[in-house]
């Protein structure tokens, strides 16, 4: 879902890299008060792994493939919507500055798409279901589909807005595409959060196993 | 277990990925190119068959809707290395996940909250 150079104008992609650094700004404060210093490492490994898993697409039908993003994920096991912002934004960084993967105009999108949406929808599904169904890797399931699905809404709508795509096709396409895709995105945020919480029960902010 | 056990154990997860990837990964176009070729008709919606022209042709009229003609040649572009084919590609994400490493590191490190 890396939005190329060319599919937004100049002015629009400002704008959107306006939004994505004052949510970098908000990501910046939340690590100051909130990320401790034993939580170094494994943000760290954390992103590593997340870099890694984006380079896997997964076919899926129509000659089409998709990849995690992993926003979710992050912001569920370090316990803030932030922690998505926070990570997303260094890989995409990566990922657009040594291998053109994204845009660096519209960069600005891209984090908010996948860092922000898929942080804030990832983090506050998670609890929000986790609350009403109670089990910790079903409501990951969900919230990693939902965030995955929601950005590429959000996406269809930004390039609506470009004159990229027209609206009605344009959330067609990427919904279609997409709902599939967060399938991808939900079960390997839910097979993570297991392995994490197995292996690491403390690291997470809200312990996997009881509700909140 | 330990978090230096868990640290080592979750970077040989993220390295065995990294290598594997080049092999595994998909070379279809992902959500976002196949939605772009369907509109632009260089692909079915849901039909494999992508025409090479029209989507290089699509790649023109987008530029040319959006007068964003900003270009950037990458260092590895699509994570690849020129002139290294499948070893270049292991090593582009490789070299990627070990710089994601020590990057996330080092920015946590400088803006997490100080413990003492």
């Amino acid at each position: 879902m890396h939005i190329p150079d060319a599919f937004i104008p100049m002015g629009q992609a400002l704008i959107y890299w306006v939004i994505a650094l004052i949510f970098i700004v908000l990501a910046l404060r939340w690590a100051r008060r909130s990320m401790g210093e034993e939580k170094i490492p494994l943000v760290a490994v954390l992103a590593a792994g997340i870099f890694a898993i984006q380079a896997l697409n997964i076919p899926i039908p129509w000659g089409t493939s998709g990849h995690m993003v992993g926003a979710a994920l992050a912001a569920i096991v370090l316990g803030s919507p932030y922690a998505g912002v926070f990570v997303l934004t260094l890989v995409l960084l990566v990922q657009g500055i040594i291998f053109g993967d994204g845009g660096i105009t519209v960069m600005g999108a891209n984090i908010v798409n996948m860092g922000v949406i898929g942080g804030f929808v990832g983090y506050y599904g998670y609890a929000g279901i986790k609350g009403v169904i109670g089990n910790a890797y079903a409501a990951a399931f969900i919230a990693g589909w939902a965030s995955l699905f929601i950005s590429a809404i959000l996406c269809a709508v930004e390039l609506a807005i470009a004159g990229t795509f027209p609206l009605e096709l344009g959330l067609t396409f990427m919904g279609t595409y997409h709902a599939i895709i967060g399938l991808i995105e939900g079960g390997i945020t839910a097979v993570a959060l297991y392995m994490i919480a197995s292996a690491r029960p403390d690291i997470l902010e809200r312990p996997a196993g009881v509700s909140a | 277990m330990e978090t230096k056990q868990f640290v080592i154990i979750g970077i040989a997860i993220a390295l065995v990925i990294a290598v594997a990837a080049p092999f595994l990964a998909s070379g279809n176009p992902d959500g976002l190119e196949s939605a772009f070729f369907s509109i632009y008709d260089a692909k079915p919606f849901m039909g494999d068959e992508l025409d090479e022209d029209a989507a290089g042709a699509a790649e023109e009229q987008v530029v040319a809707a959006t007068g964003n003609d900003f270009s950037y040649e990458a260092f590895m572009p699509d994570y690849s290395i020129p002139g290294l084919d499948k070893t270049g590609e292991v090593l582009a994400v490789v070299l990627g996940t070990l710089l994601m490493l020590g990057l996330v590191y080092g920015v946590a490190r400088i803006a997490a909250r100080p413990d003492n």
